[in-house]
């Protein structure tokens, strides 16, 4: 009984993580067995919340990719990719980047200048634990997540000594990308050090539609074929964990992840000016460090965790000019620093009863500026906000979660953002539980959108979202075959959603004018046969997204009223199939998304619109043991079938392509 | 459910699932072929940038026909990222294809794809001095670009830099010719007007305005009106109301003719076809007689959405007289384009591509 209530524990969710660090070693070992469970689907603490968690062969299986890669592969969130290794935003239910939060280890790292993540920047690397919050599920960590938020966890591998891992992949295109992890420490004291440098040259051959040579015989259009030009990426980086258990009930951590990345992006491919113009180049410097201590004693947890996050990012672009050398035309700087702390104490005063209250605090500066034109900013912002939580569970089968949360931004208080949840058990076997929330969220305008010079409106008013859900989750296992699935369908209102227009004197500028009406479906699925050493994994996800334009009707010639959002498929999924037999693996993985409308009317025309994606890629592998030593190799096969494609107007992709991996580990 | 059964599903729905990208879809249509001899308005789409959607719409007045995309339908080729401006010579039209870096130049009845002119930075206008010789303004290069529309090749350049680094000046933009001289405004940032002098290829003299020129035409009396925006409040160059100006044919020096309010932002400076009256956009569509008889008139009522800023494009035929503006409603999508009769009063609405902004008359042609 009370391994089974450490395993519940375990399952539920984020807090239960805090729960393996204080459990002695032994008990540990048993609950990394039942980690395939993944997220318990009936707890208390997240009663009506939906919460998906990434599987961790999936992370492990993608290791040298970025998080872009495994949401728009492993999870219904849609990603818009401007290209290989290229800016990447993500897309909850429909709604906008800006939507999305992303919190690394209790933290916020949206940036505040921007409110938004490019997630083409986090390398799997330093994920251990992988989250989507979807929909209202986010008020949990933080306001203003209208379509959701991602959690990026580090967890302490308490039970292994001293370990080691190296990584080493070698890909077309030029493509280098080392991994090092070394981890050292007792019960009391861990370290996890993990470096990784990633490269690639990016220079992938397409035939390029966009640029029209005249055949001086026939008179024929052909196209060239050309090298994307420009398109280096690198990035590197350190991330530095310490952990100490002054006592059984204590847990002290320290975490820091800084990275480096430089990025030139190519011109659109139509591009024909002279080869040493319109060159650019993008670096983004990271520096982040969450000290955190929780405690534990009798029915209380208490948490209190300080973070700094600082960023620096310039952009550069340049002509070279005869006789004037290099001119840039813009060179962009900007900075940014945040300061944050939380304090919370959760308290379950009786069995079925847990009350929660946090306090988040935040302060931000955020500098940027033209040096070519002069124009910028430097703008500081403080927030505060405070959740109250209370869960309680009415008998075995039925589960209630009431939030509250409320935010103050640069002074001004935000409508306070309730949530209410339930979660219902219908049967036992198998588990299946029925969900449901409604909530109000409020999302303030970014320091762009409020102060940018040129263009920022500080008039803007908060996002507003009304959202309810309600869904069904199952889980069964039976003899060697476990499955997993859930069915989720809600409906999000956004009013003021902020759009960006050009203005008359000629740059953009933000407005609270549209409405935007986001219904749809979400459905997971996962399924293990493991019998003997044959081991079969299918995971999947379709979603079903009807995001409507729901604004000004009466606009003479407006015709985006009840069209989909640009960008935002109807229909979109994903499928991965993983064999394995003793050590040998391989892995399949579809993905595919419906057509992508790029005008705001849903415009069939040819040329503005993104035809269906399908995508496959196939990779195996296997791993061998030499004494203590783990061996492993790979090969990867990205865009099996050589489609030429884009998934952004005219920014072409790779055909196919390979990535061949080593690694061992101590 | 057996072993033999659950593969074979598996297997199954492995055959199912992969399927091809329709890219080829974006090339292979039926194209466009057409012959049209008529008069008719061209409308320059710029599209969104980085987004490749520029477009070329051809209206025929008469019928009221309109006729979108032709370059691409007629050739399957896109046209490119950020279409400027459309230059006539003959039977030629040469599209500026601002962020692609090229010239396309297409035949004016069938829209087939003729030739083009690469290897330009950000170039934005073109004007035609001979048939050997063109001037092209751009954005970057602080240079005229000098280019010869028969065999399209770039034959020069006239540096124009004033040597400061800051705000990247001189930005070249609207091109008018006088006798031999052509006047250039440079906008960004500035508050120059060039003189070039097209026999030597050089500048020969500037003019001073009112900050942020955005816009030039010459009367029938050859008198240079300029269009001044005045720059945005909060600027680093500095902020001004802006305002009209002239210089009187034969000199080189401004006057101001009127002053707009603070918040205003006027643009988009024009002639009708016997170059007496002049028009501009400011929110509406103004009017107003050269001879300074009047002030502005308000002829057509800018359009009533909370998309910001009214008209975008604005355009007087030269042989009817009749207004042409141009609404981009979200910028988003394809918008519309307005026609009005010399008074003002609506004729016709079309819907053109995305971000309609400039426009090109076509004279009518024997085949």
């Amino acid at each position: 009984m009370h391994r089974l209530r450490i395993i519940c524990f375990l399952l539920a969710g984020s807090l239960a993580r805090d729960a393996i660090a204080i459990i002695p070693g032994d008990t540990v070992i048993a609950i990394e067995q039942v980690e395939v469970a993944a997220t318990g689907i009936f707890d208390r603490e997240t009663a009506g919340m939906k919460q998906q968690r990434v599987d961790s062969t999936v992370l492990l299986e993608k290791i040298q990719r970025s998080l872009s890669d495994v949401l728009s592969e492993n999870s219904t969130v849609f990603i818009k990719n401007y290209g290989r290794g290229a800016l990447a935003t993500a897309s909850f239910r429909g709604t906008a980047a800006s939507h999305t939060g992303v919190i690394w280890n209790g933290m916020s790292i949206s940036s505040p200048m921007a409110g938004m993540v490019d997630f083409s920047l986090i390398p799997v690397y330093i994920i251990d634990e992988l989250t989507m919050n979807h929909g209202p599920s986010s008020l949990l960590y933080k306001g203003g997540g209208l379509g959701g938020s991602i959690s990026l966890e580090n967890v302490p591998e308490w039970s292994r000594g001293f370990g080691a891992e190296y990584i080493q992949g070698i890909g077309s295109y030029g493509t280098f990308d080392e991994y090092l992890k070394l981890g050292a420490g007792n019960r009391k004291l861990r370290s996890t050090t993990r470096l990784y440098h990633n490269y690639s040259k990016n220079d992938f051959t397409f035939v390029n539609t966009a640029i029209g040579n005249l055949d001086p015989l026939t008179g024929e259009v052909t196209h060239p074929l050309d090298t994307n030009q420009n398109a280096v990426i690198l990035r590197y980086g350190l991330l530095q964990e310490l952990y100490f258990r002054p006592g059984e009930n204590h847990l002290v951590s320290l975490v820091y992840w800084g990275q480096f990345a430089d990025r030139t992006l190519p011109s659109p491919s139509s591009y024909e000016g002279p080869s040493n113009a319109n060159l650019n180049n993008q670096t983004d410097a990271d520096h982040r460090v969450v000290l955190s201590w929780k405690y534990y004693y009798g029915k209380g947890r208490f948490l209190l965790r300080s973070g700094y996050a600082h960023k620096e990012l310039e952009y550069l672009q340049l002509n070279r000019i005869p006789g004037l050398g290099e001119v840039p035309s813009i060179f962009s700087v900007s900075r940014q620093n945040s300061l944050s702390g939380t304090a919370s104490y959760t308290w379950e005063p009786v069995a079925g009863l847990t009350m929660e209250g946090k306090l988040d605090i935040n302060m931000h500066g955020v500098e940027s500026m033209d040096t070519i034109s002069g124009a910028g900013y430097d703008r500081s912002r403080n927030e505060m906000a405070f959740l109250g939580r209370v869960s309680k569970s009415l008998g075995s089968r039925l589960n209630l979660n009431l939030m509250m949360r409320q935010e103050w931004v640069e002074g001004k208080r935000l409508p306070v953002m309730p949530f209410f949840g339930a979660d219902l058990k219908i049967a036992d076997h198998p588990e299946l539980v029925l969900k449901a929330n409604i909530s109000r969220n409020y999302r303030y305008p970014s320091v762009n959108e409020l102060y940018w010079v040129p263009g920022g409106n500080p008039e803007l008013l908060p996002e507003e979202g009304i959202s309810m859900e309600a869904g069904l989750e199952c889980r069964e296992t039976f003899g060697t075959h476990s499955l997993k699935t859930g069915l989720t369908a809600y409906r999000t209102d956004v009013r003021n959603w902020i759009l960006w227009l050009p203005s008359v004197w000629g740059f953009w500028e933000p407005f609270n004018i549209e409405r935007v009406l986001s219904r749809g479906m979400e459905a997971e699925a996962t399924y293990r046969w493991h019998p003997g050493n044959f081991d079969l994994r299918v995971a999947g996800t379709y979603a079903y997204t009807r995001s409507e334009n729901r604004g000004e009707s009466s606009i003479l010639g407006n015709d985006s009223f009840g069209k989909q959002l640009v960008y935002i498929p109807v229909h979109s999924g994903n499928l991965m199939l993983r064999v394995a037999w003793k050590k040998i693996y391989a892995v399949y993985q579809y993905n595919a998304y419906s057509e992508r409308f790029t005008t705001s009317s849903n415009d069939p025309t040819r040329r503005d619109w993104l035809y269906p994606y399908f995508m496959n890629d196939l990779s195996f592998g296997a791993i061998f043991s030499i004494g203590d030593a783990e061996l492993s190799a790979g090969l990867k096969i990205f865009n099996l079938l050589n489609e030429s494609y884009y998934s952004v107007l005219y920014r072409p992709m790779p055909g196919r392509n390979y990535h061949f991996v080593i690694g061992i580990r101590l | 459910m057996n072993r033999t059964r659950m593969t074979g599903l598996v297997l199954l729905w492995l055959l199912l699932l992969p399927r091809c990208m329709q890219d080829e879809d974006l090339w292979q249509f039926d194209r466009l072929n057409t012959s049209l001899a008529q008069e008719g308005v061209f409308v320059i789409n710029e599209g969104n940038f980085t987004y490749g959607n520029a477009s070329v719409s051809f209206y025929d007045p008469a019928t009221g026909e309109v006729l979108n995309d032709v370059f691409y339908q007629t050739n399957a080729l896109p046209l490119g990222d950020v279409a400027f401006s459309m230059t006539l010579s003959d039977s030629l039209g040469y599209v500026v294809v601002n962020n692609s870096g090229r010239i396309y130049v297409m035949n004016t009845s069938t829209f087939r794809y003729t030739g083009k002119i690469t290897g330009l930075t950000s170039p934005r206008y073109m004007h035609i001095i001979s048939d050997e010789k063109a001037y092209v303004t751009d954005l970057y290069t602080r240079a005229v670009t000098v280019v010869n529309p028969k065999t399209l090749e770039v034959t020069g350049s006239i540096d124009v830099s004033n040597g400061d680094t800051r705000f990247n000046q001189h930005t070249t933009e609207q091109m008018v010719q006088y006798d031999r001289y052509v006047f250039t405004n440079c906008w960004s940032y500035d508050n120059k007007i060039l003189v070039i002098d097209t026999d030597r290829d050089e500048i020969t003299d500037s003019i001073s305005v009112l900050k942020q020129p955005n816009s030039l035409v010459l009367d029938r009396q050859h008198n240079l009106w300029i269009l001044c925006d005045g720059g945005y409040e909060g600027s680093p160059y500095g902020s001004e109301e802006g305002g009209l100006m002239v210089v009187p044919a034969g000199k080189r020096e401004a006057r101001l003719v009127c002053r707009f309010a603070p918040g205003e932002s006027p643009s988009g400076l024009t002639t009708d076809g016997s170059r007496e009256f002049l028009y501009f956009l400011n929110g509406g569509v103004y009017r107003m007689s050269i001879y300074r008889d009047t002030v502005p008139e308000l002829l057509v009522d800018g359009p009533e959405n909370p998309f910001g800023m009214g008209f975008y494009g604005l355009t007087v035929d030269p042989s009817s007289s009749e207004i042409y503006v141009s609404d981009a409603i979200d910028f988003v999508q394809r918008g519309l384009v307005y026609r009005f009769d010399p008074g003002g009063v609506p004729l016709d609405t079309f819907r053109a591509g995305i971000v309609p902004r400039s426009f090109c008359f076509k004279p009518a042609r024997a085949l």
